[in-house]
């Protein structure tokens, strides 16, 4: 068959020339494609109108893209050896302030320390801290500490210094020289003290506490004949009684005696048991809130209540008349339970009285706690001030005794009672010198300040219980040209030793080697190999004496007020008090921040036209008081406290700084260390008279959670011990309604039971193959210190807000802690502390609502935020029925592209103090909502340290912050998919009865999971438990 | 066509000796001439209502959400409140327009384009409010479902808020085009009466050519009728998605599933107390009292009573599903902390005003009261809002963990804000009236020579003594006079 030709057109018929051509040139036309000089004036055709529209499209593009201005990082010329950017470097450090004793690990990156740990190998306080030990990190970064040495407050050289400084020592022609510190438990600090009171035989060493407990050292001495404390063993008491000692919270060296106390709190479910714990206080404590039994009393009836208890307990005083019949049975009822477990009870007691702690020391001898709960073989040096040294000192200084005074880490002037006195007196002082990191109000007066280095910057060792010791060294290089007081020293004693190598050498010689010696600064602490017999000491103080003096404690008339002064587990003494995490964390008991106050109890505030109820809860301004005690008055706002006693009144010490303790501290409270009075022997926090009248005017407090009571509401779950024991099952009945909806109580963790499928369209969206991360908590040993909240605002970069936006209810605490009050008795209120945080849904209400997917989860059960995704409408915060999520009200950071709009009260945005913002946590911009990650950038931390190594994940790799950071163990994390894990064994095999999750009915599926709370108290007191929740609205 | 019988029983919708050319007259002489003193006083206010809610939300924007007194606990107050209670109000407009129209209601072309008009100034002003509580405002774009060159990351077609982007923004549109296909026969009778050669400029602009041509009335009607149908289901779906904002969630007080027609009447109810405040005033202002009669009002009043009563009766419901169902949080939120609690007051001001005060329209009477119905109409308007607040605070105030319980008062912004859209409102309503024909001169016209006074008088009262045979026997079988209701219009259209 013939191939048959088709043509389009004639001109392809007939084949032309012109036709031929076309054919040949595929492109007819000539591409204009102008680049010639003539671009400018070029008539532009068609083409290049796309071309040039495209480019100027894409050019606006990315030049609009290209908003963000170009920082330059400047890489290292020479790469220390040691640092890879990106990588953290961990160095063992100790925290020794003021006597306290927190072995650490220091977390460093890129050479600057972002982040405190405790130190695992320490046997006394392992990866625990406090909430003040987790604020220290920022503290190094403060910009109102000193920056140079002054002389007469202006700038000088070190040289200079040393020079006139020496000029002056030798002009003082034997004039006593002191130094003044806190209390210093390093034994290589002691020695360069001792070597400059080898070169000036005038010199002598005074120590004094702010917070005092001179009473306890005077009365140990009386009874014992050591002026020393004993270490504490709480993890060996059935019985604790503790007559106004916050252990948990301020008390000596309160992570060691919450890690002891924990042990004793924790339930094993197969054979339930745990320490029943008496508490007598005036305020409410921490500790006190962690009582089976609390008891309030005045404070000056402390010694009536210690002669009543050694009374009971068989000791020969006669028990003094108490008019409070609850208090009286409390009383007998602590002696019956101390008497039941000889040597195996405990009391302790805060009281700064001399003649009370020797009562106290009967006690212990009575029932035995000498060489079981109460070791004296070996001995803490966690304080070391005597009162009356103190007195004396001031005296001296007055009438010009005193030549040359050498201040270092203590402010008199500011927490003295006698605080004029002493300026007064160092006015008069011939030579004086502060070390003192600011230039606080002691400083101020001063001729000479020589700072010294923040502890991170320093070198040291430090002996906390005899034969147990940590050592310091630095983190970082030293910020400013301070210098440490060690060096300082050495340099006027004429020792041209370096401090560095003066330690060094100390402990070369003590050590053997220099590789002991380098071992010891890794690992951070020496302990002894095997931990030391406990000791015991025979009782051989002067009880009737002691009972006699008690007697003459002046007390006030029945229905009369008492002051009682205490320390907040935040701010402490107050030296710390420029520090925007501590002021800003809730108080554990209060809730408030910024802030101190009257704390009242509703009775009394009934007097001055404030109560509990609807009125007070929505409105933060309350009503200022007028109080009077020592001849001096103060005028704070009333805080009303279901718990404290009656006719109390309780004021935190450790506010009222003046403006040159920095821009957090300054301004914020009230000064009432002007209340301490002085007894002739010690001094005491608590004044017996009190006159308090009402104001016209009110003022705000910055108070996060408003409502006391849980309502009854299943969210907490509660029981007594007795109970428990007869039925675990009980406490988790509620739990058993879900059986209708497929529920099996007896796997409850089995993804594929009917519970977890129904009530989702999507049963099959999240599949857990790998790692499934969960969380438990156990209410029975969360003390509600508050160590968590502020580890997690140091590892995640949560920003301050400031007192107002407080106000505002704006705080941005990833991790809260709920505080209830339940019971009957507003005036003997039971609590329990929840520590609440994202709870990770599987089946998550806030996810869902998100119109951008911000908020998504990840395939190891996260639910994770996108930061750069949010537009911020707050519906995931509105849905979450747990409110953990926290929305960037305001610019607190500078991490938005506005100008001038900067939120920042606390001083957080000074380049100096954004140095300790953690490098793996993205500062979030204002406007984005954020939450607790989990520390998902340590877990993925962990991962990939597995996975270099080439294996699975192993269980306690990864931890979260707050779970590191908790004294007590209450935390427990994990891969819930792994059998061997923890978490899975307490879920599934250790605390099956005990376990709930909050708001479980709602089928969010949570992933943190509760322990219910279990209370060591009489079984005929939780009779009205059931509905004893709900009545209690005033609370 | 037949006569369009209409019994003299009924009252008639235009009132007075109106002929077509009257019609016009009345309506469109106001767009021409130079507005009153009052006219400038009003816009004055809302002008400068409006800058104050520009520089509110200007303020807001710039120092970030916190500005406002929302906190952790309460995360929308005023912002939402004032969105739904705006998009409620619209909802009128849209039934006027929509419903009315396919179920032929003659009385609605009295009050329709005004109505409309009010639905599109409340829908703008409703947009506001998502669009500024959002703490990163630059980034709501997100929102939109577009290619996009980050991963694309789509958006989350699970949330409700997104739903809320698409049925506000349909709702926006429909009622856009509906209302503007309506203007054009109106804009061209205003071009064509023009003296200046500015007004025909733009009015010819404005009304697209319109030439009144047989065909673009049969265009008009069809699309008409089109938007219609469109509109229909949105008179339901906006605020049924609005309250999905609040039912798909687990907020104990907003997780209920009767807020769909909860919404829908409460949206209506109030929605139709706006029209009456406007209108009231706009009848008096341009005297349109003619063409908004009392009949308009009364027939609105009905409506008012109804669905203030389906909303009375939803509000039982609720607080019976509440003790019903057993549930403790939910149990809590409605009697301890919504009847009653810190925030409870707010809960009673709105029974008082949604469900009680209505009740005074069972009264004939009453609903032809201008001064009662005025009154009712703001009644309405401030109950609304304040369900719309109940709902919103009162639900979140007090959730399930009393740990994070908080209490709410609106900062300056957040007033300033609402301020701001009643200006918005005020000010696009006032250039409304003056520039645009406040009553759809077409339409009336449609309705004039049935229920015009006048005309029932001439043509129908001789009707009514004829008996039935008679009336067949003359009417049933030969044109009558009146002709095509279209024709009719057609040529009013350039009278």
């Amino acid at each position: 068959m013939e191939q048959k030709k088709y043509w389009k057109g004639l001109e392809e018929l007939h084949n032309t020339k012109e036709h031929q051509e076309i054919v040949n040139n595929e492109f007819r036309e000539d591409l204009p494609f102008e680049e010639s000089e003539s671009l400018l004036n070029a008539t532009t055709p068609r083409r290049d109108f796309l071309k040039y529209l495209g480019f100027t499209t894409a050019a606006a593009t990315i030049a609009a893209s290209c908003e963000i201005p170009v920082k330059k990082a400047i890489p290292y010329v020479n790469k220390p050896e040691e640092i890879t950017p990106g990588v953290p470097n961990y160095y063992a450090s100790t925290y020794a302030v003021d006597g306290e004793f927190v072995p650490l690990v220091v977390k460093t990156r890129e050479g600057r320390p972002i982040k405190v740990d405790g130190n695992e190998l320490s046997s006394i306080t392992g990866t625990s801290s406090t909430a003040r030990v987790q604020g220290s990190v920022l503290s190094l970064y403060d910009a109102a500490r000193l920056r140079f040495p002054t002389i007469a407050g202006a700038e000088a050289t070190w040289s200079e210094l040393d020079k006139q400084v020496g000029a002056a020592l030798a002009g003082l022609g034997g004039a006593p020289i002191v130094l003044l510190t806190s209390t210093i438990i390093s034994p290589s600090t002691k020695k360069v003290i001792a070597g400059f009171q080898a070169k000036y035989p005038s010199f002598r060493h005074v120590t004094y506490d702010a917070v005092s407990y001179s009473g306890m050292l005077l009365a140990n001495e009386a009874s014992y004949g050591k002026r020393a404390l004993p270490a504490y063993h709480f993890e060996n008491a059935k019985v604790v009684v503790s007559l106004n000692a916050d252990f948990l919270g301020t008390w000596l060296n309160p992570v060691e005696y919450s890690k002891q106390y924990g042990a004793t709190r924790k339930i094993d479910e197969k054979k339930p048991e745990m320490s029943k714990h008496f508490h007598f206080e005036s305020m409410m404590s921490v500790t006190g809130a962690n009582a089976d039994e609390r008891y309030t009393h005045k404070p000056s009836q402390t010694g009536d209540i210690a002669l009543a208890l050694l009374n009971a307990v068989g000791g020969s005083v006669s028990a003094p008349a108490i008019s409070d019949k609850r208090l009286a049975d409390g009383i007998q009822k602590a002696a019956k339970a101390l008497l039941a477990n000889n040597g195996k009870s405990i009391v302790v007691a805060g009281s700064n009285d001399v003649n009370v702690q020797i009562i106290v020391n009967a006690i212990n001898s009575q029932i035995g706690a000498n060489g079981t709960t109460i070791d004296w073989n070996s001995t803490v040096n966690y304080r070391q001030g005597i009162d009356s040294e103190m007195e004396q000192l001031v005296k001296d200084l007055n009438a010009g005794a005193v030549g040359g005074l050498f201040i270092y880490g203590v402010n008199p002037s500011y927490d003295y009672y006698n605080a004029q006195a002493f300026t007064e007196g160092l006015k008069k002082t011939k030579l004086t010198v502060s070390f003192n990191s600011h230039k606080d109000e002691t400083s101020e007066n001063v001729k000479f300040a020589a700072p010294a280095h923040h502890y991170l910057e320093s070198w040291g060792d430090a002996e906390g219980r005899t034969g147990y010791f940590s050592f310091i060294q630095p983190t970082i290089a030293p910020l400013f040209k301070t210098r440490a007081f060690e060096a300082t020293l050495l340099a006027w004693s004429g020792n041209t030793t370096a401090w560095e190598d003066f330690l060094k050498n100390e402990w070369i010689a003590k050590l053997g080697s220099q590789e002991a010696w380098d071992k010891a600064l890794q690992d951070g602490v020496i302990e002894p190999a095997t931990a030391p017999a406990l000791g015991g000491a025979s009782f051989a103080g002067n009880v009737a004496e002691a009972a006699a003096k008690i007697g003459s404690i002046k007390k006030s008339g029945k229905d009369a007020l008492e002051l009682v002064l205490y320390e907040k587990v935040a701010i402490g003494n107050g030296k710390e008090a420029n520090n925007p995490w501590l002021q800003e964390m809730p108080d554990p008991i209060t809730r408030a921040t910024w802030d101190n106050y009257a704390v009242i109890s509703n009775k009394l505030a009934k007097t001055f036209g404030s109560e509990l109820g609807d009125d007070y809860e929505i409105n933060n301004d309350k009503t200022v008081l007028k109080i009077k005690a020592n001849g001096k008055e103060v005028l704070l706002p009333l805080l009303i406290l279901p718990g404290i006693h009656p006719e109390v009144i309780a004021i935190a010490v450790g506010y009222g700084r003046n403006a040159n303790a920095g821009k957090a501290a300054a301004g914020v409270g009230k000064n009432v260390y002007n209340f301490v009075s002085f007894n002739g022997t010690t001094r005491d926090f608590y004044s017996p008279e009190v006159a308090v009248e009402k104001t016209n005017q009110t003022y705000e407090i910055g108070v996060t959670q408003t409502h006391n009571s849980y309502e009854g509401r299943p969210i907490i779950k509660e029981t007594t011990l007795e109970e428990f024991i007869k039925n675990p099952e009980e406490v988790n009945e509620d739990r058993k309604e879900l059986d209708q909806f497929g529920y099996d109580p007896k796997n409850p963790h089995d993804t594929t039971s009917n519970f977890v499928k129904n009530g989702t369209l999507y049963p099959d969206v999240h599949q857990y193959q790998g790692i499934k991360w969960g969380m438990s908590i156990d209410l029975n040993t969360c003390f509600g210190c508050g160590a968590c909240t502020i580890a997690c605002q140091a590892e995640n970069n949560v920003s301050v807000v400031g007192k107002e936006q407080v106000i505002k209810a704006h705080e941005m605490h990833w991790l809260r802690i709920d505080r209830y009050f339940g019971g009957t008795d507003v005036d003997n209120p039971e609590v329990v502390f929840q520590p609440m945080l994202c709870q990770h849904c599987d089946n998550a209400p806030c996810e869902n609502v998100c119109p951008v997917a911000a908020t998504n989860h990840s395939s190891e059960g996260i639910n994770q935020m996108a930061y750069n995704r949010c537009i911020g409408t707050r519906y995931c915060a509105n849905n979450c029925p747990y409110k953990v999520r926290r929305f960037n009200w305001r610019d607190w950071n500078g991490a938005d592209s506005f100008a001038n709009n900067l939120y920042d009260v606390g001083g957080m945005n000074d380049d100096l103090t954004r140095m300790v913002l953690n490098p793996d946590v993205v500062v979030r911009s204002r406007g984005v909502m954020e939450k607790c990650s989990f520390c998902v950038q340590k877990l993925q931390d962990a991962k990939l340290t597995a996975k270099k190594a080439g294996r699975p994940l192993k269980d306690g790799e990864a931890r979260t912050a707050c779970q590191l950071a908790c004294s007590a163990d209450a935390i427990v994390f994990g891969n819930v998919n792994d059998k061997e894990s923890r978490i899975y064994k307490v879920r599934n095999e250790e605390q099956k009865s005990r376990m709930y999750y909050v708001l479980e009915q709602l089928h969010v599926l949570p992933s943190i999971n509760y322990l219910a709370k279990i209370r060591n108290k009489d079984a005929e007191k939780a009779e009205g438990k059931k509905e004893e929740h709900a009545a209690h609205h005033e609370a | 066509m037949h006569l369009k019988y209409e019994s003299t029983l009924r009252e008639p919708l235009v009132d007075g000796e109106k002929n077509y050319h009257q019609v016009t007259e009345d309506i469109i002489s106001p767009i021409e001439g130079k507005p009153g003193k009052l006219w400038y006083v009003g816009f004055f206010i809302s002008v400068a209502l409006l800058l104050w809610g520009v520089f509110s939300v200007t303020w807001e924007v710039y120092y970030g959400t916190g500005v406002w007194n929302l906190n952790k606990t309460i995360g929308w107050g005023w912002d939402i409140t004032n969105f739904v209670w705006w998009v409620g109000i619209g909802h009128a407009g849209t039934l006027i327009s929509a419903i009315l129209l396919l179920f032929r209601q003659g009385w609605r072309t009295g009050v329709n384009r005004a109505a409309e008009a009010m639905t599109i100034f409340a829908v703008m002003c409703a947009g506001q409010f998502p669009i500024f509580h959002m703490g990163r405002v630059w980034m709501a774009f997100f929102v939109l479902p577009y290619p996009n060159t980050r991963g694309p990351l789509w958006v989350n077609f699970n949330s409700p808020l997104l739903w809320d982007v698409f049925a506000i923004s349909t709702y926006f549109t429909v009622s856009l085009l509906f209302w503007y296909s309506g203007l054009l026969p109106d804009f061209a009778t205003v071009r064509d009466r023009a003296k200046t050669k500015l007004r025909k400029l733009l009015y010819g602009v404005a009304s697209f050519g319109w030439t009144g041509s047989a065909k673009h009335w049969q265009r008009h009607e069809a699309l008409s009728l089109v938007l219609a149908g469109l509109s229909t289901p949105l008179v339901l779906s906006v605020h049924t998605i609005v309250s999905f904002d609040f039912a798909t969630s687990v907020i104990p007080g907003w997780h209920t599933t009767i807020f769909p027609p909860y919404f829908v009447a409460g949206a209506i109810f109030s929605g139709f107390a706006m029209v009456q405040t406007l209108l009231i005033i706009v009848r008096k202002v341009l005297s349109l009292e003619d063409y908004i009669t009392m009949g308009h009002m009364e027939a609105m009043n009905k409506v008012i009573v109804l669905t203030g009563s389906v909303v009375g009766c939803a509000y039982l419901t609720e607080l019976f599903m509440a003790w019903y169902a057993a549930v403790p949080y939910e149990f809590a939120t409605f009697y301890k902390y919504r009847a009653a609690g810190p925030l409870g007051w707010s809960y009673w001001i709105m029974m008082t005003c949604n469900v009680i005060t209505p009740q005074v329209f069972w009264f004939r009477k009453m609903r032809r009261n201008i001064v009662v119905t005025f009154v009712m109409s703001i009644i309405v308007n401030i109950g609304m809002w304040f369900e719309r607040f109940v709902i919103i605070c009162t639900s979140l105030y007090r959730d399930y963990l009393p740990s994070s319980w908080s209490y709410y008062r609106p900062s300056w912004p957040e007033v300033g804000f609402y301020m701001g859209t009643f200006g918005l409102f005020f000010t696009c309503f006032f250039l409304f009236a003056k520039y645009f024909p406040v009553i759809a001169v077409a339409e009336i016209k449609f309705v004039l020579k049935t229920t015009g006074e006048s005309f029932k008088r001439d043509n129908m009262e001789k009707l009514e003594p004829l008996s039935d045979e008679q009336f067949a026997h003359d009417h049933a079988h030969h044109h009558d006079d009146h002709g095509h209701a279209g024709h009719a219009v057609a040529h009013a259209a350039h009278n």
